[in-house]
């Protein structure tokens, strides 16, 4: 299956890149005890970064072989990764991801989160607006009644401190 | 034995935990049922949601959903021709055909019918086969338990992905990170780089829901543009004589389901296309051609993957080893809650047993009535766009993430692991293996350090006493099996029409 599948831009590099993490865990794995005797805490690490270093390697082998990415004419292969594995929306999506992780402490998560879901709902193409604010804001309001309530659940208040409640 | 028998009925006399079951088993069923929801991230994220309450509520909204998440996704594969969960990837096959035919009621009865006969084999086989697996497993050295864990990574690493290569890499990672921290017999630090926070290890609530909440809904962001089409259904219940007809067919494919289940990493997924290739390769003349319609080919993936449920309980609660990857999250919120799955569980604490029991048989009742009701509001629910829906998921991974220590850095983890996981699913790597591994590294590395050491640190004494203890004989060679049948076994299930692709744990 391996050998026939044309490889997915990118997937040279990324077999790269995961050898290059299992010789680095193996380096690090030797560093915890060395050989110093069969039963030392880094045994098990180190069998399971050289576990990783080889199957990367089969992995990469396996890479090497397979036919190029199918790049159409006109197209680069810089191009065809980011249709192909990092279209627009995903890292827009993740971008606002981040974005909301580094307001939820200091707006508080009703706030971030509202403005989190009407954005991204928007970004993935939700064209109604009122339609997107208030689904926004319903479901945000059971999933804060849900979790308070039935999980009891702390959330992070922010600026909101003192009001609710 | 009264005892027992009180505590298999406790969901079904307490009102609030009969509550907690009935509610777990609705959500389940739409859970199971909306393409991009999977039971694995619902049951990763609701364990921070629960971990203040008690084990037993915990338990019943889990089993509830595990149960009727199962069944849920031979919903929409029927209707929509989408499985709503990997376990009804084979659904879809002759499903699909079935409501292009007009008879989707049909099919949507009969599958609730097998599902809730392969469930209730399932539930049986649990409550026969632990006590004695519990006891056979007090005699387990050290070294088995390694076998079992190694074999575990290796099933559900070679069946689930495009090849054994990437199954095993997955499955190490998983490993690896599951031996962040200090190290259990010796207190020693390993791979902390020195940061206090890493000597607690990876929190691995975060990296569940990163892996399969996170990196699900990046994936899903391929398919934004697919809209569902829209069905009638009216007749639901099934004919006596169709049911009669076909109990053989599910009785044989639920106990395919439940060893397939109890085999540890392998779940209701790999059962549900074992079970459809061995009806395919037995039934001489099906209702119609398999996937054209037959029913055959709802009633063996249907009976399988929810007989596969009780299975997968039972290495779970026997030797705290998970049966697949939902049981690999529920091992890890017994320890949240202070239990520690294994041999000595069942013996030390008999009512939790009794309990599951109890509360899976519960859930698989109201499995009928519900599953046999709300399909026209559930066609509805269904069609939810994925721009409304994929956010919300993220909104509910980064607050089950946040609740379980009230840490903000812990989201951080979950997103990175969440791309990390969008990576490796994108270049044809399965996440499952990772948990497993995750789960099951430091029993590996207790097990293989306590074995090492009973023997004085002698490799070939070690060694030999794999193929003389006759436990550890019977797993190295089911182990050596596993490794040697996978390229035709991978054969057979990739061999299969319709273009299905390999089950995503």
């Amino acid at each position: 299956m391996d050998a026939s599948r044309p490889r997915v831009p990118g997937e040279l590099v990324f077999a790269l890149a995961m050898l290059v993490f299992g010789l680095t865990a193996l380096w690090q794995a030797w560093r915890i005890s060395g050989l110093s005797s069969w039963s030392a805490p880094g045994v098990m690490p180190m069998v399971a970064a050289a576990v990783m270093s080889a199957s990367a390697l089969v992995f990469l082998r396996n890479t090497l072989r397979s036919p190029k990415p199918e790049i159409p004419a006109g197209s680069s292969l810089a191009r065809q990764f980011a249709h192909q594995v990092l279209p627009l929306p995903i890292v827009m999506f993740t971008a606002l991801i981040v974005v909301y992780m580094l307001a939820l402490e200091p707006l508080g998560f009703i706030i971030s989160s509202f403005a989190f879901l009407a954005a991204s709902m928007f970004t993935l193409g939700s064209r109604r607006i009122v339609f997107t604010l208030v689904i926004s804001a319903l479901s945000l309001a059971a999933i804060y009644l849900v979790f308070q309530t039935a999980f009891s659940v702390v959330l992070p208040e922010g600026v909101l401190r003192g009001v609710l409640r | 034995m009264s005892e027992a028998l009180s505590y298999f009925f406790m969901s079904w006399t307490d009102p609030y935990l009969l509550f907690l079951t009935a509610a777990g088993t609705f959500a389940g069923i739409y859970i199971g049922a909306i393409p991009g929801l999977s039971v694995t991230m619902a049951v990763s994220i609701l364990i921070s949601f629960t971990f203040k309450w008690h084990v037993n509520e915990a338990l019943a909204l889990i089993a509830g959903i595990y149960l009727g998440g199962v069944y849920g996704g031979s919903r929409s594969a029927i209707l929509l021709n989408i499985p709503g969960a990997p376990a009804a990837i084979a659904t879809a096959l002759d499903g699909y055909p079935l409501a292009q035919r007009g008879e989707a009621g049909v099919a949507i009865g009969l599958t609730t019918v097998v599902s809730v006969l392969g469930g209730f084999i399932g539930i049986i086989a649990l409550a026969v086969a632990a006590p004695q697996l519990s006891k056979l497993s007090l005699l387990f050295a050290p070294r088995d338990y390694l076998l079992l864990a190694i074999w575990g990574i290796l099933l559900v690493g070679s069946l689930s992905g495009e090849s054994m290569a990437k199954g095993v890499f997955a499955g190490a990672v998983g490993v690896l990170l599951g031996m962040v921290g200090l190290d259990p017999l010796t207190a020693e630090g390993r791979f902390t780089f020195g940061s206090i926070q890493l000597t607690g290890g990876i929190p691995y609530v975060a990296a569940m829901i990163g892996f399969f909440g996170v990196a699900e809904v990046l994936v899903q962001l391929h398919h934004l543009g697919v809209t569902p089409v829209k069905q009638n259904v009216s007749k639901i219940l099934p004919s006596w004589a169709l049911m009669r007809k076909y109990l053989p067919l599910g009785l044989r494919c639920s106990s395919i389901g439940v060893v397939i289940g109890a085999l540890p990493g392998a779940g209701g997924d790999i059962a549900a296309l074992m079970a459809y290739d061995h009806a395919k390769r037995t039934t001489r003349n099906p209702s119609r051609p398999f996937g054209e319609g037959a029913y055959e080919g709802l009633v063996a993936p249907e009976s399988a993957n929810n007989a596969a449920v009780g299975g997968a309980y039972i290495p779970m609660l026997t030797l705290g080893i998970p049966g697949d990857a939902v049981t690999a999250v529920i091992i890890g919120a017994l320890y949240i809650h202070g239990l520690k799955p294994g041999p000595m569980m069942l013996i030390e604490t008999p009512h939790l047993f009794w309990f599951c029991v109890g509360n899976l048989t519960l859930a698989n009742i109201f499995l009928l009535p519900m599953g046999l009701s709300g399909i026209r509001i559930f066609a509805k629910i269904v069609e939810t766009p994925k721009p409304i829906l994929l956010p919300l998921i993220l909104v509910l991974s980064a607050v089950g993430t946040y609740a379980i220590q009230n840490n903000p850095v812990d989201i951080y983890w979950m997103l990175g692991f969440g791309v990390f996981g969008y990576f490796l699913k994108m270049y044809g790597f399965q996440v499952g293996p990772v948990i497993l591994g995750i789960i099951l590294g430091p029993l590996m590395d207790v097990s293989y350090r306590r074995a090492m050491i009973s023997t004085g640190d002698d490799p070939l004494a070690f060694l030999g006493e794999f193929f003389t203890a006759p436990i550890s004989a019977v797993l190295v060679v089911a182990l050596a099996v596993t490794i040697l049948s996978q390229t035709s076994l991978w054969r057979a299930l990739t061999g299969r029409g319709g273009g299905a692709k390999a089950p995503a744990i």
